[in-house]
């Protein structure tokens, strides 16, 4: 399956280099959100995020390999055509709370696998290149499989508490 | 002479982890400014960011460059004073609404209208975060969440890109946490830009403002071109949402200190000690 | 050897000229190899007020103010009582006037002895733009003994941007004062050596500033600190620095700190209200390391106070103004020419320690002008440290001297963040006590370890009584000593230029073979009497003579006080 000889000027380059930025940003902000609910004690949700940024960079991997040998557009970060803001499978630092629980974090992630495979299948339908049609929509068939597996992580989850984000002490002051 | 420097994003940050609230929008505003150094090869050694006091002032820390982390509301004079005296460095001063506009105001003003070239990201979350929850001169009239103004401050909140506007800052842009690659963008171009670039960041504070979660409902980026008139820029920033988002204003002004030959002469400092004998 | 000197003040009002008269005289006296120093005093009128030229011409450069006038020139009587507290006059007292029957109560009083010239009337027939100031400069000028050509070269550099007509009548008025003789018999000091400098303290302090390497000033306006600042903006032009006029105290301190932090010797000027918005951020230049250099050119306080006179009376905010434990350094010149020395040597001081220093020169030595021999020089430059090649760099690593290597932005591989929060050696926050006591340590101790030498102090005289002073007093105090000398009571003067960190172990030798001590000070609190006794186990007596302003501290008020207070 390789795709040497291929311009950077060419869709299936420019679609691999968002793949690829979609798969980089994923891994550094799965990481980001990790650190941080590490750092404030939530260690099941940081364990899972950190899963998360694992798979990405698994991912990460799969889509270098295809690209080896291809010469790649250099794009900046705001440079990146994406569908929203940000790249598909990158969750919103808003939408964290350092009290969240698993399933809202789960939540987050099937989101993202939900958004990344809606982006890969409209690529592969948009697209004229058989080469960029075929890849894509194996990420997108891809990005499915994640999803049902997450849901069935759901679905072993325990009930959550309905107040689980209150808290009886007050904000701290460290300045 | 910028060398071609060739790091991504996350190699510009320190690895010291932030001590942020998770949900909080400076996050976002790391990764922006992560981002637009790498977009731009910024030099890591010459690039100094300076800031206050408050959750967004300890941004400095989190970057790979140099960084002086100063009293409350001081930072704008500590960076003018380090781009004056080193106008070779890539300076950014960043702090909150608090620290810029109230404590900091004068120097706000003042550095806007100075125009010395660099890059001011202030970061707006319409409260004081670290010191609990108060309410700052961004924060809306009736906002009673706070126990020092419980029924909320009563006062009209400041406009900062309409003051930025009246002070002469030649550019002046709007980011919201929400959207960091449009932010990056947004930050590149400030520090591209000569003279004094004002970004306004729109960013949530999770804690003591959790409905500030409904502004990305509210946000719009704003598709025509930066205006240049300062009449029809006054008129948007007295009349605007205040989360209209993009280059909102950008002029060319003579920045500060002119740019001159200065010609430095080897016997000055003995002939002004000779200009004192009789 | 009792100083030879001849008072003379030059009074008038609404735009005379009078301090250019006094300036003038000053000057050309000066081309002779004179000595002398010339204060003003104002009335509060921006201009067209009651001015006077308080010159005091001297045989060596002991300045103090006169206390009593030899030779008064009354342009005019116009409210001259607001200067009754500075210009005494005796019996044998000259007092030159327009006209005689309207003398003021306390000019009758004295009964000193009147000449009378018509100034107006002479000005006026020598030229028709003819000035009664020049006219003066002539006469006082010939009464010195002093070439008239001298003055009127003198006067037309002065007069330079002014019409043609304005200068050829200054020179008219200089050539036709200098032909009139005045009935007075006055004692003229000899003169001195050639080649002397003619500064004020605030020029000079400037001048120290600029030779050791200050390249960045931050300036906001204050009486009477601006002249510091408005003199180095022009010199920072020359040697390719930069001055940045702030919006207020706040920022000038900060972006002196700013510059410091970028590499750059940087310093800021002002009086005792900036310096109290200042001492917040000072603090922020002791906790990060950061070298800055603040001259605070002392002025009658407390709050507004009195701002265009003399005091010594913020040594307690320079000392202890800062909040938590904040070490830094302290001088105080001695003198107009010391300014250049010890701003120099603070400035020096301040980049090699990494911390700030506030220099304490007030409005006195600020303000006044003087003939001084070339000024001692502070010598060498402090060398930095070098930065260490590789490893992770540690800002603020303990070391034994307490100073660690600076590095400046540009430095490769070696980025930090300066900060006032606490820190460990890594420059990283930090709350713990182990860092806590270790950085506070370290800063108190890089102050106590470092080896000042022997400019702390400057001490003279062997005698058993101690007189102990600081900064600009030194003159006065060491009058003093001359006058209780020809009384028969020998002292030993130690006047303080290093304040903090106080060198207790010089002083104590330098006071071993005193038996009893007064310090002398120019405040109210006996701020320097409480600091020393706060600091040294003194096994003498210690006695105050604490005199705030406006009036300069008198010698006889002084001599008369320490008998007092010592006598059994």
């Amino acid at each position: 399956m390789s795709m040497t000889g291929t311009d950077a000027g060419s869709e299936l380059a420019s679609f691999l280099a968002h793949s690829l930025e979609l798969e980089a940003e994923a891994r550094e902000r799965y990481g980001e959100l990790a650190e941080s609910m590490a750092g404030h004690r939530n260690q099941p949700v940081a364990d899972f995020f950190r899963r998360m940024a694992t798979e990405a960079e698994h991912h990460l991997q799969e889509v270098a390999e295809l690209a080896v040998g291809m010469a790649l557009p250099e794009l900046k970060a705001w440079e990146f055509d994406w569908p929203e803001a940000e790249a598909p499978e990158t969750s919103s630092y808003e939408a964290l709370h350092y009290r969240m629980s698993l399933r809202q974090a789960m939540q987050l992630a099937l989101e993202n696998e939900c958004a990344a495979e809606r982006y890969y299948r409209s690529f592969a339908s948009a697209s004229d290149d058989p080469d960029t049609v075929r890849v894509a929509t194996g990420f997108a068939d891809e990005e499915l499989q994640h999803a049902a597996e997450l849901e069935r992580m759901m679905a072993d989850l325990p009930e959550q508490a309905a107040l689980l984000r209150e808290e009886d002490d007050e904000p701290h002051m460290p300045e | 002479m910028m060398q071609a420097i060739k790091l991504k994003a996350k190699e510009y940050k320190s690895g010291v982890k932030p001590i942020w609230c998770p949900g909080c929008g400076h996050f976002s505003v790391l990764n922006a400014i992560t981002k637009a150094m790498a977009g731009l090869g910024i030099d890591k050694d010459n690039t100094v960011l300076v800031s206050g006091i408050g959750c967004s002032s300890r941004l400095p820390a989190y970057v790979d460059s140099y960084g002086f982390h100063g009293v409350h509301g001081r930072g704008l004079a500590i960076a003018q004073g380090l781009k004056v005296a080193r106008p070779d460095l890539t300076v950014m001063a960043l702090g909150g609404d608090g620290d810029g506009f109230s404590i900091g105001g004068n120097h706000f003003i003042h550095a806007c209208r100075r125009n010395v070239n660099m890059t001011y990201i202030a970061m707006d979350n319409e409260v004081y975060g670290m010191t609990k929850g108060q309410a700052s001169p961004t924060t809306p009239m009736d906002w009673d969440h706070s126990k020092l103004t419980p029924h909320g401050p009563g006062v009209r909140p400041f406009k900062p890109a309409a003051l930025a506007l009246a002070a002469g800052a030649p550019w002046i842009a709007r980011a919201y946490s929400g959207n960091p690659n449009q932010m990056a963008k947004l930050i590149a171009e400030a520090v591209a830009h000569p003279g004094f670039s004002f970004l306004h960041v729109m960013s949530q504070c999770i804690t003591f403002c959790p409905e500030q979660t409904d502004w990305k409902a509210i946000v719009d980026e704003r598709a025509e071109p930066a205006l240049s008139d300062a009449d029809e820029a006054a008129r948007l920033f007295l009349h605007e949402s205040g989360f209209q988002t993009g280059l909102l204003y950008c002029e060319q002004r003579p920045t500060w200190p002119p740019a001159g030959a200065a010609i430095v002469d080897q016997d000055a400092l003995a002939g002004l000690a000779a200009s004192f004998r009789v | 050897m009792i100083q030879q000197h001849l008072s003379i003040a030059i009074t008038g009002a609404g735009g005379a000229g009078v301090i250019s008269c006094g300036e003038l005289l000053l000057q050309a006296w000066a081309r002779e190899g004179g000595r002398g120093l010339l204060r003003k005093a104002y009335g509060p009128q921006i201009r067209g007020g009651e001015s006077a030229a308080l010159l005091k011409l001297t045989d060596d450069e002991c300045y103090t103010a006169a206390s009593r006038y030899d030779l008064v020139v009354a342009l005019d009587w116009d409210n001259f009582s607001r200067f009754e507290d500075e210009i005494q006059l005796g019996p044998n007292s000259w007092v030159i006037c327009d006209e005689t029957d309207v003398l003021p109560e306390s000019v009758q009083a004295a009964q000193s002895r009147v000449v009378c010239l018509p100034f107006a009337e002479l000005a006026s027939s020598c030229h028709p733009e003819g000035r009664i100031n020049m006219l003066a400069l002539g006469a006082l000028g010939r009464v010195l003994g002093l070439p008239t050509a001298s003055m009127v070269e003198l006067a037309a550099s002065k007069l330079s941007g002014k019409p043609q007509a304005y200068r050829d009548a200054a020179a008219a008025c200089i050539e036709h004062g200098a032909a009139q003789a005045l009935a007075c018999d006055v004692q003229v000091p000899p003169t001195g050596a050639n080649g002397a400098c003619y500064m004020s303290g605030n020029q000079a302090a400037g001048l120290g500033a600029l030779e050791a390497g200050v390249r960045f000033v931050a300036a906001y306006p204050i009486t009477p600190a601006s002249d510091v600042l408005e003199w180095m903006a022009g010199g920072l032009e020359q040697v390719g620095g930069q001055l940045l006029q702030a919006e207020d105290e706040l920022a000038a301190i900060n972006m002196t700190i700013g510059a410091a932090f970028g590499g750059v010797p940087a310093f800021t000027a002002t009086s005792g209200p900036g310096l109290a918005l200042m001492t917040e951020s000072i603090g922020l230049a002791v906790a990060s390391e950061t070298p800055v250099t603040i001259l605070n050119v002392m002025r009658g306080g407390p709050s507004t106070g009195i701002p265009t006179k003399s005091e010594q009376s913020d040594l307690n905010i320079a000392l202890n103004g800062l909040h938590g434990d904040a070490p830094h350094l302290v001088l105080a010149p001695l003198d107009i020419a010391d300014c250049v020395f010890t701003t120099g040597w603070a400035v020096q001081l301040a980049q090699q320690l990494q911390t700030a220093a506030i220099v304490l020169s007030d409005q006195f030595i600020g303000q006044s002008t003087a003939i001084v021999s070339e000024p001692r020089r502070c010598a060498g430059t402090a060398s930095a440290l070098a930065v260490p090649a590789e490893g992770d760099y540690l800002r603020y690593k303990l070391t034994s001297s307490g100073v660690s290597t600076l590095a400046s932005p540009g430095d490769a591989d070696h980025r930090f963040t300066a900060d006032g929060l606490e820190h460990n050696e890594k420059g990283t926050p930090s709350a713990r006590h182990s860092d806590h006591q270790q950085q506070l340590a370290k800063r108190q101790g890089k102050l106590d370890v470092f080896d000042f030498g022997d400019d702390w102090a400057e001490v003279s005289g062997d005698g058993p009584l101690g007189l102990v002073c600081f900064g600009s007093s030194s003159a006065a105090v060491k009058e003093a000593a001359g006058i209780l000398a020809q009384r028969g009571v020998d002292t030993r003067v130690i006047s303080l230029r290093l304040l903090a960190p106080l060198q207790t172990q010089a002083l104590g030798a330098a006071l071993e073979t005193c038996s009893e001590l007064v310090v002398v000070e120019q405040n109210h609190g006996a701020q320097l009497f409480h600091y020393l006794k706060g600091h040294v186990n003194f096994s003498q007596s210690v006695h105050s003579y604490a005199m705030a302003g406006p009036v300069p501290l008198g010698p006889e008020a002084i001599a008369m006080a320490v008998t007092e207070v010592t006598s059994p």
